[in-house]
């Protein structure tokens, strides 16, 4: 279960639209090797970790991974 | 730094603090010195995001100002340049 909240992990200000690097930033974020993908990796892997201390550190790791995505 | 740009920066310094510290503790957990870290960074981070509630905006769901009616949704997200961060 998550909240969010109404801040950014690092702050970001746009002085210059660039389509072109938005392009290649949002593919890094949601693309085939992006961060959304690897949090999910991470938070579907913690189901199946034996150890109940990396576990939680699986579900750590996974959420923090997810903040990078949004 | 003061003002709402500088709270806001306070508030990001001491979460990224604290968002290292909790991976750090789920493999140290018996590391004394960072649980006492831990403490003193999760209090100071609870008055700083309770002051810019107060003066600036929303930034807890759970914990939204509502003496002036409900604005959480409706109040800019932070990428935005209206929220003026």
């Amino acid at each position: 279960m998550w909240e969010y909240e109404k801040r950014l992990q690092y702050p970001v200000k746009i002085k210059r639209p660039d389509a072109k690097a938005a392009k290649i930033i949002i593919s890094q974020y949601g693309g085939p090797d992006g961060e959304l993908g690897a949090s999910l990796r991470y938070l579907s892997q913690r189901f199946a970790m034996p150890d109940d201390r990396v576990a939680g550190l699986l579900t750590d790791i996974g959420t923090e991974v997810l903040f990078c995505a949004l | 730094m003061t003002g709402k740009e500088g709270l806001m920066r306070s508030i990001t310094e001491v979460s990224f603090t604290l968002d290292e510290l909790r991976l750090f503790l789920d493999t140290h957990p018996d590391c004394e010195e960072m649980l006492s870290v831990f403490q003193a960074k999760k209090e100071e981070r609870a008055e700083l995001v309770g002051k810019y509630t107060e003066k600036y905006g929303d930034v807890e769901g759970y914990y939204p100002e509502t003496k002036n009616g409900w604005s959480w949704n409706t109040a800019p997200m932070p990428w935005k340049k209206e929220a003026d961060i």
